[in-house]
């Protein structure tokens, strides 16, 4: 393997931080859900990292399922975010609170 | 003949009680009351044919195993002994006679069906218990007559007090049944069989302790069945039933059921000479007790209830002297006389519409047919020389005084003094009845011939009673005795002296009893109110008694187990788990507030615990 798996490691760890951070931080439900995104490739990396290293090809097939699976999620995703802009005209995440107990 | 064909003797009443009780609504008055009839009439005609079918030992006859579990086997098998044999044929024949009467008795009711069913199923189980060779079955019988009394006495169950009396009559007598329900169980357990012959065959090893409990057990079951003290209050409220029912249930059959069972069972019963002194004790008590009870009473058939009372207690009195032979000879007198007492009571009801004897008089003179009859009844009970009654009282009487101790003697006063109140109470009866001058205010009704003509039968047998156990100082020979024979009891040894010397005593004893009767009642007296009467107007409070000791206590406990122990105990602990899981709940809910940045922060301290639990396990 070129790249040695600890280099794969911290970089997708750092990025799934990074991602992590902006879902915590931003306010805006768009920021958000790109800080999701960011998290979902990350764990893809390391998939196909480990799927090198080990030399099995299940890491690399999984991460094509999640590739499917993120493409329907987004598109979800953002027709809610669509739907909820139109309701209330704001994208601001602390404005919905319609689950409260 | 065939053994089996005694089936048919109990089968007949049941098979007219089904099809009365199936269909009697839908078949014409004159058919449903005819099967009703004549299923009783058939069964003293087959008595009578199957009579030459008894011998000492007495036949059995079974008809399939009705329960077999383990060492359990209780087949439905009869037998027709002196014993038995004698008591089937009273019961049929006084039925038959009372099924008829009830007929014109209920003449006007409607639910005649109803009425008749349960009339047949109930002597049925009357021949049931009669019948039985076994514990169960009898038991079976037992309770088939506590039922049909219950019901009967319900019968006009509109009127809450009649719905009432029902219910009483059947939890009281329900108390008896259970010890006899324990002494049965006991009876098993020692022997293994419920066969009475079996029983009374094994009852030679028992030991003394448990025969005195068996008696005990055995004589707190009678004791209810046959109004005895102390489970007595039931009889008198229970005339709220129809007449007919009166006579043959709570006078002529069902309440010398107990009396039965003691003989039935005597072989073991004798061999325990205390129980056999408090079932004596039992007798003479309730005899006193409700003979004084019968002075002061003002309903007729009340009267007549008491002194069914008082003379069931002179049978269980002539068991506890060991003279069965005296107390089924009484058995039956009383079966004959107190039928047509209760026979002329009902047609006294239906001529004046009243039951309250200060309310009636001079019938007499209006229906000489009844007076005449009644009279013949109250002559027996009276115990007027050469009626039956004098003879089988007599013969109890004799026993008890023969008996020797001094125990026996008191009982034996005891016994004397009742007498005494009978004829004063029988005489006062039929003077405030008969005598007199008509001061009744009710609805009179005409009465039917099926009704009058029912009683010269009765009257006649009452009378001439005497003769079927004239005693050989008389000039008899004892025939009940004889043909009893073993189921007799114990031989009585008394010199013709002192029988005669007792029998110029109860003579004196009627005639002054009557005589005061007389005095005080021919001329009619306005009724005297006074704290005595009324005490005894209410059986010696024994209806209040019952309910501070057994009933109030009772009502308190449920009431304290109701409160204390349902609602506050286990309702309080079920609901209190519910208060606390909701509180936890409402806890819970106020983490949800529905914005996205708590959950999220959430998945961030996670994450973080997660990490760092990694991180420490790591580490060390």
């Amino acid at each position: 393997m070129i790249v040695p798996m600890s280099h794969i490691l911290a970089f997708s760890g750092a990025m799934f931080f990074m991602g992590f951070a902006c879902v915590l931080a931003q306010r805006n439900l768009i920021m958000i859900l790109i800080g999701v995104e960011v998290m979902l490739n990350a764990v893809g990396l390391t998939l196909v990292g480990a799927s090198a290293l080990w030399g099995q090809v299940d890491g690399q097939i999984f991460v094509i399922f999640l590739m499917a699976m993120t493409s329907a999620e987004v598109s979800i995703s953002l027709a809610m975010v669509v739907y909820l802009h139109r309701r209330s005209k704001t994208l601001e995440a602390d404005a919905f609170s319609g689950m409260k107990g | 003949m065939n053994p089996n064909l005694l089936f048919i003797i109990p089968l007949l009443p049941l098979a007219a009680a089904v099809v009365n009780a199936v269909a009697g609504q839908f078949l014409p008055r004159r058919l449903s009351e005819g099967i009703a009839v004549g299923a009783v009439g058939f069964s003293t005609i087959a008595t009578l044919l199957l009579w030459p079918l008894v011998d000492a030992e007495g036949v059995r006859a079974e008809l399939y195993t009705w329960i077999a579990s383990g060492d359990l086997r209780i087949p439905v098998e009869i037998v027709f002994d002196p014993l038995s044999a004698s008591m089937t044929l009273m019961v049929v024949f006084v039925s038959t006679l009372i099924h008829l009467y009830a007929v014109g008795y209920m003449r006007e009711e409607r639910d005649y069906a109803r009425f008749f069913a349960l009339l047949n199923l109930f002597v049925f189980a009357m021949l049931t218990i009669v019948l039985a060779d076994n514990l169960l079955l009898l038991f079976l019988g037992w309770e088939g007559v506590g039922f049909c009394s219950y019901a009967l006495i319900g019968y006009w169950y509109r009127e809450k007090k009649n719905a009432d009396a029902g219910r009483k009559a059947f939890l009281v007598t329900r108390t008896g049944d259970v010890f006899l329900g324990i002494a049965l169980l006991w009876l098993f357990s020692l022997t293994g069989t419920l066969s009475i012959t079996g029983i009374n065959q094994a009852a030679f090893d028992f030991g003394s302790g448990t025969l005195l409990l068996l008696t005990l057990l055995l004589l707190a079951g009678a004791c209810g069945k046959s109004a005895q003290l102390p489970l007595m209050t039931w009889l008198p409220d229970a005339m709220a039933g129809p007449t007919p029912v009166s006579a043959l249930i709570h006078a002529a059959t069902m309440v010398t059921a107990g009396v039965y069972l003691l003989a039935r069972l005597f072989p073991l019963v004798s061999l325990s000479s205390t129980g056999m002194a408090v079932i004596a004790a039992i007798g003479a008590a309730s005899a006193l007790y409700a003979a004084s009870c019968a002075v002061a009473q003002r309903e007729i058939k009340k009267v007549l209830a008491y002194s069914t009372m008082s003379q069931v207690g002179f049978m269980f009195l002539a068991i506890g002297v060991g003279a069965v032979g005296a107390a089924m000879f009484h058995l039956f007198t009383h079966a004959f006389f107190k039928a047509l007492l209760f026979m002329g009571a009902g047609c006294a009801i239906h001529l004046t519409g009243e039951n309250d004897i200060f309310r009636m008089g001079g019938l007499g003179r209006r229906a000489p047919l009844v007076f005449w009859t009644f009279l013949a009844g109250a002559l027996c009970l009276a115990g007027a020389p050469l009626t039956s009654g004098f003879f089988s009282k007599d013969a109890i009487l004799l026993a008890t005084f023969a008996g020797g101790g001094v125990f026996q003697r008191i009982l034996w006063g005891v016994a004397a003094a009742t007498a005494l109140l009978t004829v004063f109470y029988t005489f006062r009866l039929v003077y405030l009845v008969f005598a007199g001058s008509p001061r009744a205010a009710g609805e009179a009704h005409r009465l039917p011939g099926v009704m009058r003509w029912t009683l010269p039968p009765l009257a006649v047998l009452a009378l001439a009673g005497g003769l079927l156990n004239l005693p050989v100082a008389w000039g008899g020979s004892g025939v009940l005795n004889s043909f009893l024979g073993r189921f007799a009891g114990r031989e009585i040894h008394a010199s013709h002296a002192l029988e005669w010397g007792l029998a110029g005593l109860a003579t004196l004893l009627f005639v002054l009893g009557w005589l005061l009767a007389r005095l005080r009642y021919r001329p009619f007296p306005e009724e005297r109110i006074s704290p005595a009467r009324d005490f005894l107007l209410r059986g010696w409070e024994a209806d209040r008694l019952v309910s501070a000791v057994i009933v109030r206590p009772f009502t308190s406990l449920a009431r304290i187990l109701w409160q204390r122990g349902d609602r506050k105990g286990i309702d309080g602990f079920l609901e209190g788990t519910g208060h606390l899981l909701m509180a936890m709940g409402e806890g819970l809910r106020r983490a949800t507030t529905g914005r996205l940045h708590s959950y999220l922060g959430g998945f961030a301290w996670g994450l973080i615990a997660l990490l760092g639990w990694m991180l420490l396990r790591y580490a060390f």
